[in-house]
């Protein structure tokens, strides 16, 4: 299988490169980096935000003031992709965009709730293909990556714009207060007092392209996989076995082995359960010495989008030569020992795994490679 | 690639590979139920589903009446599903629990993401393959075919697809199942399912 995988891996090539990343921490990926490196996190206590008017710590973004925050976004991350890339990438018959969400513009509710989606992409980017939208809980945006090399292997684009998005509303904060999953306090995902969830917002895009991005940063696109649990559609395995599996696929798929995993951008939600389980799957890997942390300490949970920002957020790590801290880990939680990272480091990271698991029992995760 | 089989199940009745199979009582309210009942299973878990978890769900044992699945491996077989309108009839239940009833449903929420009907149909089958989830304006034939192409070229050996929407008292599912025999699947096999 090994040499099978790297076969197909020579005949695609496929690179990811940055397209913007707007989270509480920053509209821009550097200005968001430079704050991740301080330690600074956009996660604070949102007066009332609660369904009893309770103050929940949440990863708020303060450049949002219209009554449509969805929109708003969404528009502004076009609009920067614009600035950045030029409009002629877009509407190029060989690029694809997709777009990753869970909740789209849920406050249009009766109305179809993904129409504002397509139209505002439609407008703004005038692509020549229709955008290709998935919504898969919190795995979708590790999911959206992995179709857009779907779409580049079979030769049907060379570029694929993948857009991870998602916003904070009453909607989906409720919701997470009824399941009892929200934290009080800043969440600290693997830590011994780990209490639950900060719900965040942000929208991070990445361009996946067979072309390789001159005089930009980049890395190669290895393989990815998704697997379920088939155990509880809103409660994490016990045994890991969906991210056992899907970490497996994708490692069988890259041509790779575990011991080439130099860090792992694990999901880390900051639940009991959640990040439990990743540590039983990371300690069936052999995967315990890996040096690794969650970003959700950074930006919140930010669902559909939480997977690109998550990969955007790597890249800029093996870019720097720098490991951040996970924020809010202390002291090991879990019962299967794992090295999640309380400090940064300085450390060359050549290869690097990304994991996500969420509601519907799904598991995906990917291998990027830093180019040389 | 080759269909295997093709379930279509609405509130007119089920119709397995272009055959009507069931036909429903015009009178009654919970048609789900009623399919439930005549199928004469035990599946409590049935019960709690959403409306897309229970098509998917009814479907897929029309599907397996016809197609055996149990000669593929628990991870040999990836769910490919899509619709228009995400989980749109339990997001305005949802939504009315605390705007209308009083406080937010928690077994209302975790079924507003249209992707939970994948995890129940892995449940009850034990299946631990890919699973992804579409949001399209319309069924579209050439999608599907193209992302079977994907999983079967990544090492899927069949792909378990399904077009499943609840939007304002508009129900519609359809569950197809193609493998990875030579062969070809056209764009208007697909419609003649989806229209029958």
């Amino acid at each position: 299988m090994g040499s099978i995988a790297k076969l197909e891996r020579r005949m695609s090539q496929i690179y990811l490169s940055y397209g913007g990343l707007i989270t509480p921490l920053g509209t821009t990926v550097s200005e968001n980096f430079a704050n991740m490196r301080e330690g600074k996190s956009g996660v604070q206590k949102i007066k009332g935000s609660g369904f009893n008017k309770e103050d929940w710590p949440l990863g708020k973004m303060e450049t949002l003031t219209s009554n449509n925050r969805y929109r708003e976004l969404l528009n502004l991350t076009c609009e920067k992709l614009i600035e950045q890339n030029g409009e002629q990438l877009f509407s190029d018959p060989r690029t694809l965009i997709i777009l990753s969400s869970t909740k789209a513009d849920i406050t249009d509710l009766p109305n179809d709730t993904f129409a504002s989606t397509r139209q505002i992409l439609n407008e703004r980017l005038n692509p020549a293909s229709a955008p290709v939208i998935i919504s898969n809980a919190c795995i979708s945006g590790v999911l959206a990556i992995n179709t857009a090399s779907d779409y580049i292997n079979a030769g049907k684009y060379d570029t694929v714009v993948v857009i991870g998005i998602d916003v904070l509303t009453d909607f989906i904060i409720y919701g997470f207060q009824s399941l009892f999953a929200l934290s009080a306090e800043p969440s600290q995902p693997f830590d011994k007092n780990r209490k639950g969830i900060c719900i965040g917002e942000a929208s991070g895009t990445i361009i996946v392209s067979k072309h390789k991005p001159e005089n930009l940063f980049h890395v190669e696109y290895l393989g990815g996989s998704s697997s379920n649990d088939a155990n509880h559609i809103s409660g994490p395995s016990r045994t890991g076995e969906g991210l056992y599996r899907s970490v497996n696929k994708t490692l069988q798929r890259s041509g790779i082995n575990s011991f080439d995993i130099d860090f792992i951008s694990a999901h880390g939600t900051g639940t009991l359960f959640n990040d439990e389980m990743e540590s039983i799957a990371f300690d069936r890997l052999g995967l315990n010495n890996v040096p690794m942390n969650s970003l959700k300490g950074y930006f919140g949970h930010t669902l559909g989008a939480a997977g690109v920002i998550e990969i955007i957020s790597t890249m800029l790590m093996m870019e720097h030569g720098l490991l951040l801290r996970s924020i809010g880990f202390e002291e090991t939680g879990t019962s299967k020992q794992i090295n999640v990272l309380k400090e940064n480091i300085q450390k060359n990271t050549k290869v690097a795994l990304k994991t996500a698991s969420g509601f519907g029992g799904g598991n995906a995760s990917l291998i990027i490679k830093k180019s040389v | 690639m080759r269909i295997l089989g093709a379930c279509k199940v609405s509130k007119e009745g089920v119709i397995v590979n272009n055959e009507s199979k069931t036909e429903l009582l015009a009178s009654s309210d919970d048609w789900k139920k009623e399919l439930y009942s005549s199928l004469k299973i035990d599946y409590p878990k049935f019960h709690k589903m959403d409306a897309l978890a229970k098509m998917a769900f009814l479907s897929f044992q029309y599907l397996e009446q016809v197609i055996e699945t149990d000669r593929f491996q628990d991870d040999e077989i990836a769910m490919l599903f899509a619709n228009t309108y995400s989980s749109y009839d339990t997001d305005q239940k949802y939504l009315e629990s605390y705007t209308v009833k009083g406080s937010p449903s928690p077994s209302l929420f975790v079924y507003t993401l249209p992707n939970i009907l994948t995890g129940e149909l892995s449940i009850f089958k034990k299946w631990y393959g890919e699973n992804i989830f579409f949001i399209h304006e319309n069924f579209d034939p050439e999608f599907f075919i193209d992302q079977i192409n994907f999983y079967l070229s990544k090492g899927a050996k069949a792909c378990l697809c399904g077009w499943v929407d609840a939007a304002n008292e508009n129900e519609e599912c359809l569950l197809f199942m193609v493998d990875n025999t030579t062969g070809e699947i056209t764009k208007d096999e697909l419609l003649n399912y989806y229209k029958q």
